[in-house]
């Protein structure tokens, strides 16, 4: 009996998203309480210029109807300039400017770690006192950002490097935003969640037309994303068992859920780049197979393009799959979710750091984009600069909005934006929390009367 | 009172949990999304309710039964949220094994399906803990602490973080015991936790009295044994019955 429950199976790639993200989260939370708190007199006076301030600086004189046109300009502005940058990466990556945009990447990247990566790590010397000298500090720093530029695009760097590498640059860039006035940050989350919503699903938005052309050329867009690679140890004798979410959100939905039409839905997706199969059976197991790092045959290396992983896929099939099961587990290669080709986009500005799509990989587990990552984080470090409570509230709302939307993809099988029903619930809680629950449980629980 | 304090506040209400989570709950990922979704689903019950107190709530007088009255209908409100959560409960399951069944996986076990109940309680318990007291620790990461006017010789934080373990012990343990009554039909067992829920909450009407905490809260605790107890009691006979079916049907 190999004492495993289903219960281990299932939510697995979930966990694996909503992990970082809570990480992040919680980093963010901790360094705006910390460091960045502007209840401080003299972060209150300085006002960080950016492409989300252009038109308007909020100040804490000006009347309520100022403060709301001028954060309602300030996110069309911003709003504008994402639309504006992400339609050049559009034609960039059309033009077959590729190359271009993984340099620009790593230059960005190199810039965020180096300027504001350093900037932070400044400002938390100075509250602590740590006694730290400069010439340690800048070995240090720039030890640490070539590691996190060349993490980036590299395949050879252990994943997990990788992964604290996206997870740190999505702490940095929200510590920044959060600095935000508040009325600006609030109308710009929802205006970037409005955005991503159009962006992604309407016919001519931009995001979708470079998933759409990235699929089309089976490459992985040069962006961002982080990449979850969930390890299952995978017992003997089971088939198609990768996509547990979309197995178990599918026959919810009364499709059909005998082994070929789950063959087929499977086999769509990697007919274009298996062509030597032409039965389920091998769909199946191809698919399952083909993203373990096969260990016996040595032939494959981690990261490696679906392309190449076809061969040594074939002479496997006759093995049953039992053997390479246990020791891939720290390699990161595991299952796939719903295993369709949607990508996740990022536009590449300092600030302007947006490509917010959920999506599920082919090979490599659930993609989240950064932007998702950092606007979370600005969303929840905003709701930190009021009171603890509403922290704690807008996580639940956004983790439970990151759940919706990843059952939706397990359903859709096509790349969804990640922001809108989280940032929605994130908003939606943050005032329903801070106007009518925290009032209610502060005079409840002040005179110890609980429930 | 300085991190130390604050931090040793955040343990006291919730330590238990913690480790219990570590040991049970990120083991199964499936647990723990629904540790967050009962999570979830109490905060909007508190939220709603307190869309429906909010005008009331600086009560302007000093007698205690607007108070119990808000109880009442918050646990009324909290209570009828288990039900739904059992008949969400049951689809799940219904799902899982399904899924269960595609994947040639054994099918939910005993155990599992106390796991999940116990991972829904918790859930529960979390939310109440952090929301009634977590949230109201900030000032005790500072220099000072506070105390209360009825309760004036321990620090208020203390306090809240004591009651706050008392009652994660009875929404997690409760809720186990609420699912294998409601699976098995128990009467006994289906009536516990509203009661215990509901007696737990009135016990806090004590702590409105001059002095009442010090009785209030020891009697909270005896509450949180009694369904500590009643909770191992529950789950033994539930694990004898089914090893003995197993004997049974293995006879066969």
């Amino acid at each position: 009996m190999d004492g495993g429950s289903v219960l281990e199976i299932i939510g697995k790639e979930i966990i694996g998203v909503m992990a970082p993200v809570s990480i992040c989260m919680f980093l963010v939370v901790l360094l705006v309480y910390t460091v960045f708190n502007p209840s401080t007199a003299a972060d209150a006076t300085i006002a960080v210029r950016t492409a989300a301030n252009l038109i308007y600086l909020e100040s804490p004189t000006d009347s309520t109807t100022q403060k709301l046109e001028g954060a309602v300009l300030n996110a069309i502005v911003f709003v504008a300039i994402i639309t504006v940058v992400t339609f050049v990466l559009v034609l960039l990556y059309y033009y077959r400017f590729t190359n271009f945009l993984i340099y620009y990447t790593r230059f960005s990247v190199f810039l965020i770690f180096s300027t504001m990566g350093s900037m932070i790590l400044i400002s938390i010397i100075e509250r602590f006192n740590i006694p730290v000298d400069a010439v340690t500090f800048y070995v240090l720093l720039f030890n640490f950002t070539v590691l996190g530029t060349v993490s980036v695009f590299s395949n050879g760097v252990p994943i997990i490097v990788k992964q604290s590498t996206m997870v740190l640059l999505g702490i940095i860039v929200a510590a920044w935003f959060s600095r935000l006035p508040e009325w600006t940050t609030w109308v710009v989350l929802v205006a970037l969640a409005l955005y991503d919503l159009v962006a992604v699903l309407a016919p001519g938005g931009p995001l979708k037309l470079l998933v759409e052309l990235a699929s089309s050329r089976e490459e992985e867009l040069p962006a961002l994303v982080y990449e979850s690679r969930p390890t299952v140890a995978r017992s003997p004798g089971s088939s198609a068992r990768d996509s547990s979410l979309g197995l178990l959100v599918a026959p919810g939905l009364g499709m059909n859920d005998h082994s070929s039409s789950q063959g087929v839905e499977l086999q769509e997706l990697l007919a274009s780049r298996i062509n030597n199969n032409n039965s389920n059976v091998i769909g199946i197991q191809e698919r399952e197979v083909g993203h373990h790092t096969v260990m016996n045959h040595g032939e494959i290396e981690e990261a490696v393009v679906d392309l190449e992983e076809r061969s040594p896929l074939v002479t496997r099939l006759s093995t049953d799959h039992n053997s390479n099961v246990n020791n891939n587990g720290d390699r990161g290669h595991g299952d796939i979710t719903a295993g369709n080709e949607n990508q996740v986009s990022r536009g590449n500005d300092d600030e302007n750091t947006m490509g917010d799509n959920a999506e599920s990989g082919s090979s490599r587990g659930i993609k989240l984009g950064m932007g998702d990552f950092i606007f979370y984080s600005v969303l929840v470090g905003r709701a930190a600069m009021y009171d603890l409570m509403t922290v704690y509230a807008c996580y639940l709302a956004i983790i439970s909005g990151l759940g919706c939307t990843l059952i939706l993809l397990a359903v859709c099988r096509h790349a969804l934006p990640a922001l809108p029903i989280s940032i929605a619930l994130g908003v939606i809680f943050y005032f329903l929390t801070r106007l009518l629950m925290e009032p209610f449980v502060v005079g409840v629980s002040v005179n110890l009367m609980m429930f | 009172m300085t991190v130390a304090a604050g931090v040793g506040y955040a343990l006291l209400a919730l330590g238990p949990s913690l480790s219990l989570f570590l040991a049970v709950i990120s083991r199964k990922p499936f647990l723990v999304l629904t540790l967050l979704s009962s999570t979830l689903v109490w905060l909007m019950s508190l939220i709603a309710l307190s869309a429906v107190w909010r005008p009331f709530i600086p009560f302007k007088t000093a007698a205690s039964w607007p108070y119990a009255i808000v109880i009442i209908t918050s646990v009324a409100c909290q209570e009828a949220l288990r039900i739904l959560w059992w008949r969400l409960y049951k689809k799940m399951e219904e799902i899982l094994d399904a899924f269960a069944d595609r994947v040639s996986k054994p099918r939910l076990f005993v155990t599992d399906k106390m796991q999940i109940a116990l991972a829904g309680g918790m859930g529960h318990g979390v939310a109440h803990a952090v929301f009634f007291c977590i949230s109201l620790l900030t000032p005790a990461f500072g220099p000072a602490t506070y105390y209360t006017e009825k309760c004036s010789r321990i620090p208020f934080f203390l306090l809240s973080a004591l009651i706050a373990l008392a009652f994660v012990t009875i929404h997690t343990f409760s809720m186990v015991i609420a699912f294998s009554g409601h699976a098995d039909g128990n009467r006994t067992d289906q009536y516990f936790a509203p009661v215990v829920h509901l007696t737990s909450g009135m016990l806090t009407l004590i702590n409105l009295a001059s002095g009442g905490c010090i009785i209030g809260i020891p009697l909270l605790y005896v509450v949180a044994a009694i369904t500590l107890a009643y909770c191992s009691k529950v789950v033994w006979r539930r694990l004898s019955a089914n090893a003995n079916r197993i004997r049974q049907a293995n006879l066969h």
